[in-house]
């Protein structure tokens, strides 16, 4: 029965940390039209290419971050909440 | 491969806001009587993995806006996901390993988020500097 508890906990772990990372999938395809418009805006002013890059880079930069939020979760629910997890499963069953 | 100046500018400035950030942390943890050289491994890693991750990003943005539409798209869709990948691993082995502070390698991750957060008043000193 316990190992069975584990195994649920561990399972639950995984699957939140996949779901997680659904959010990965946005941000690249924020950046990739960002990044898409930025070219056709260079190519219809060419000398406005230093200020697009730079205000693509603060764009792509603050899209790039609900990725990491949701790679943080990701992480913290692979290496750290099964053995948190499972010590309190440990505590409460004595 | 030249590096743009816009590139490199946005580095530069992510690079240093990301150190003071570090330093604050450090004390914060200092305060809290936690520094230890975890800490101070922790903080090391992270910080590096948030600079290597913001300036490969600001690569893949010079290569792509010299590309065509469709090309820059892809290339930025398969940097971000090679980036992601490079960022789970290595903060993964933070996390792993017990020399690094689990805390301290994860929160320098999102210190180039704060300082782009900081940039408009950043530039709006630097502009009454300069007028």
């Amino acid at each position: 029965m316990l190992e069975l508890a584990i195994g649920i906990i561990l399972g639950c772990c995984a699957l939140g940390a996949g779901a997680a990372m659904i959010a990965g999938i946005g941000p690249g395809i924020g950046e990739g039209n960002a990044v898409a418009k930025a070219c056709e805006a260079i190519g219809r002013q060419p000398e406005s290419r230093g200020q697009v890059t730079t205000t693509m880079l603060m764009g792509c930069a603050i899209a790039e971050t609900t990725g990491l939020y949701a790679l943080i979760i990701a992480l913290l629910l692979i290496f750290l909440a099964p053995g948190r997890f499972v010590n309190i499963l440990m505590r409460t069953l004595g | 491969m030249r590096i743009d100046p816009a590139v490199r500018q946005m580095t530069w400035y992510i690079t240093v806001f990301v150190i003071l950030l570090s330093v604050l942390m450090e004390l914060v943890f200092l305060l809290l009587h936690r520094l230890d050289y975890t800490v101070l491994l922790g903080n090391l890693l992270g910080a590096a993995i948030a600079i290597v991750n913001f300036f490969l990003m600001g690569l893949a943005v010079q290569k792509a806006v010299d590309q065509e539409e469709k090309e820059a798209r892809s290339t930025i869709r398969v940097s971000q996901t090679l980036r992601t990948m490079m960022v789970f691993i290595t903060a993964g082995i933070g996390v792993l390993l017990s020399c690094f502070h689990v805390i301290a390698v994860i929160l320098p991750l999102l210190f180039p988020r704060i300082a782009i957060a900081f940039r408009p008043l950043y530039e709006k000193l630097h502009s009454n500097k300069e007028g």
